[in-house]
């Protein structure tokens, strides 16, 4: 839990450093943009695995048909829907996001895992990457795992999958197409979708969070699980041109 | 663990000539002591010439100053072989990429000197996008008695000339004249690391993230591109160059480091584009320091040959290796810089500092190394002993000839009396850029908008 905490917060920390370095003078570093977007991977691929290893504590009473719906049916959830999920679920679950944590909260924290993976925890999330995969596809880099980044969907994912099963294979293709085109889009949309996740985070957070800002709870971040849905696309290396 | 890692069993130079064998004292030091730093200010590469005479520093001002050292003195014994500035010219202004709707920015990226071959010294400097040749020269006389100009430069009267003068040269006041003498621009999409002269005077590369270009010195409007790792699919990028160098004496090896932490050593005999690499130079990762931020600190951020060629030395974000060009397979050597940053890595991140790119360099024997901490510290290596030493860049110790205190950084346990510790080191202080004369033990240390200058003690 530690772990995924400190791994979501390096992710939003990754995020926001993506979102400055774009405004900086000279122009977008491929180097910076490269390494943040390496540092996001590593975060995420723990976050995931730290998540499963949650997400199976949880569910492991109910039985495994259960749990796994039809891997071949596409989620029809495209960005926008994505969106609205997002901000349904900020809604309900948490009442104000919080700033990232500070150098101090850190300190004052019994040493966090973020810098030292155990070889372990590696293994493990490639065991579970190679599990079928009952979420979203992703789109760019085709690992099970990664999809599972939006933390709320899973309950609203159960209740859009019924009915889709209706739908032919061929419409869900479809959707599952213009899912693909909309989150693998080319530059301009990529940066849209930036602008309005942090829009949204900002007029939230009503500002950026400061690296001397309080330490916050101990709950999970409600800025941290906005991010969360842009991490498919900024994983890649943002490039300008 | 000072010296740890490699095989050893490696030759330094004749003699030890830096790290804890040497006494090293303060010499002097520019720029401002202002607390407030401009940020024009801020040096962003130095380098020495061939005979360590003139030593250059480039700053994020874009301007060029070039400190010459005077000749000993013997009224003044004490004032032995100081640098004072020769010459300060605006290298690089401001630009705006219409195209892209981006400034270009007008700092120093890297300083190279030709080898001399006349009277004049010539360098190169770029920044973001354009390198520039430079000649810097002296003029101590001017020509007077020009038949159709007068003293002042203007034309003269045609009907007032009745004779046929032959203008002489009469001695003025030493002027020293820095001009462009070629702008090589247009050639890099992305932002310029490095520039390296070719051992045969006559070419240089240039070096963006993810291309290697070559020039001849004289033509500006055509250069050949040697290495090109843009993916076809930019989605698909997993490395970027970060820096680049010819060999120092095989015009036709030059190495590339990449933010994967490997080098590549090309041949530009075996084909015109440099694909595919001679020597591949990789260290095996330890799986058990993996962290979030493996692939950031792996990254090689400067990579320099020996002057005898045998070696080159890449350092990465917390070390300094040494590869044998022989060997492929793991570095000769391997110096910790400031491990104890391990553990502080989230917050190096979390403040930036992680993405610092520190230059190293070697003595002119390639007995020693050299490369840049944080708090103003420097860390020196001698390899043939093994032994390292700490020093510092501050004000506080820079009274004329004060030996250089080793200081060390308390990495756990009980902090000694002289011990600093990790928690209070200033990480808004750093040294990313140092040189070190090739001949003699004077060494240039960039720290922010300063620049010390430190010599052994002399007997």
């Amino acid at each position: 839990m530690e772990a995924q905490k400190e791994a979501q917060r390096i992710m939003t920390m990754s995020v926001w450093k993506m979102y400055h370095s774009r405004m900086q003078r000279g122009g977008l570093r491929l180097h910076r943009s490269l390494q943040l977007s390496l540092v996001m991977r590593s975060a995420r691929e723990l976050y995931l695995s730290a998540k499963v290893e949650t997400d199976e504590a949880e569910l492991s009473p109910f039985p495994a048909a259960a749990l796994a719906p039809a891997p071949n049916l596409p989620q029809p959830m495209t960005v926008a829907e994505a969106e609205d999920a997002s901000l349904q679920v900020s809604e309900e679950a948490i009442p104000a996001p919080e700033p990232m944590e500070t150098q101090e909260a850190r300190e004052n924290e019994p040493a966090p895992a973020c810098s030292c993976l155990p070889p372990v925890r590696n293994a493990t999330l490639s065991q579970r990457s190679m599990k079928p995969n009952r979420k979203r596809r992703s789109s760019s880099l085709g690992q099970g795992g990664e999809a599972g980044l939006v933390p709320s969907k899973k309950a609203r994912l159960e209740e859009e999958t019924a009915p889709t099963e209706g739908k032919t294979e061929v419409e869900a293709e479809d959707l599952e197409r213009r899912q693909s085109q909309v989150e693998e889009g080319p530059f301009p949309s990529l940066a849209r979708v930036l602008q309005k996740r942090f829009s949204g985070i900002l007029s939230n957070t009503a500002g950026p969070p400061k690296p001397t800002a309080p330490p916050p709870s101990c709950e999970l971040q409600p800025g941290c699980r906005q991010a969360d849905h842009m991490i498919n696309i900024l994983v890649r290396t943002v490039v300008a041109f | 663990m000072a010296g740890a890692g490699g095989g050893g069993g490696v030759g330094g130079g004749p003699a030890p000539m830096g790290g804890s064998d040497l006494q090293w004292c303060f010499s002097q030091v520019k720029g401002a002591i202002d607390e407030d730093v401009a940020e024009a200010d801020i040096i962003s590469t130095v380098e020495f010439n061939y005979s360590g005479d003139l030593l250059a520093t480039g700053d994020k001002g874009g301007r060029v100053v070039i400190f010459q050292k005077e000749q000993e003195n013997k009224s003044r014994p004490h004032s032995r072989g100081e640098y004072n500035v020769y010459s300060t010219f605006q290298s690089h202004e401001p630009e705006f990429d219409y195209l892209k709707s981006l400034e270009i920015e007008e700092k120093i990226n890297k300083i190279r000197w030709l080898p001399q071959q006349n009277a004049a010294h010539f360098l190169l400097s770029t920044n973001d996008k354009t390198i520039k040749l430079w000649k810097i020269s002296e003029r101590d006389k001017r020509a007077e008695g020009y038949n159709l100009k007068d003293e002042d430069g203007r034309l003269r009267d045609p009907f007032r000339i009745t004779a046929l003068r032959v203008p002489i040269l009469k001695p003025m006041d030493l002027m020293v004249e820095a001009s462009p003498r070629r702008i090589f621009a247009n050639a890099h999409t992305y932002h310029i690391n490095s520039i390296s002269v070719n051992s045969d005077h006559e070419t240089y590369l240039s070096a963006d993230d993810l291309r290697v270009n070559l020039w001849h010195l004289e033509i500006t409007d055509r250069s050949f591109n040697i290495v090109d790792i843009k993916p076809v699919n930019m989605e698909e990028l997993t490395e970027v160059i970060t820096a680049a160098e010819f060999h120092p004496h095989q015009c036709n090896v030059f190495v590339y480091s990449s933010s994967k932490g490997t080098i590549r050593l090309c041949d530009m005999r075996s084909s015109a584009l440099c694909d595919r690499h001679s020597k591949f130079f990789e260290e095996p990762e330890d799986p058990s320091s993996r962290s979030f931020f493996s692939e950031i600190i792996s990254s090689i951020s400067d990579v320099k040959f020996s002057h005898s060629g045998r070696y080159m030395m890449t350092r990465d974000y917390l070390s300094v290796k040494v590869w044998d060009l022989n060997m492929e397979t793991r570095p000769v050597e391997t110096y910790q810089v400031h491990e104890y940053l391990r553990s502080k890595l989230c917050s190096l991140y979390e403040n930036d500092c992680i993405f610092d790119k520190f230059e190293c360099c070697w003595n002119g024997s390639d007995g020693a190394l050299m490369t840049g901490s944080y708090n103003n510290f420097f860390r020196m290596f001698d390899r043939s002993t093994r032994r390292d030493v700490t020093l510092e860049a501050s004000r506080e110790s820079s009274k004329p000839r004060a030996i250089l205190k080793p200081r060390k950084v308390c990495t756990g346990g009980k902090r000694r009396k002289d011990e600093i510790s990790v928690d209070s080191l200033d990480f808004n202080k750093k040294i990313l850029h140092t040189a070190w004369h090739p001949l003699q033990n004077i060494i240039a240390v960039a720290a922010t908008n300063n620049l010390y200058i430190f010599q052994d003690k002399v007997n």
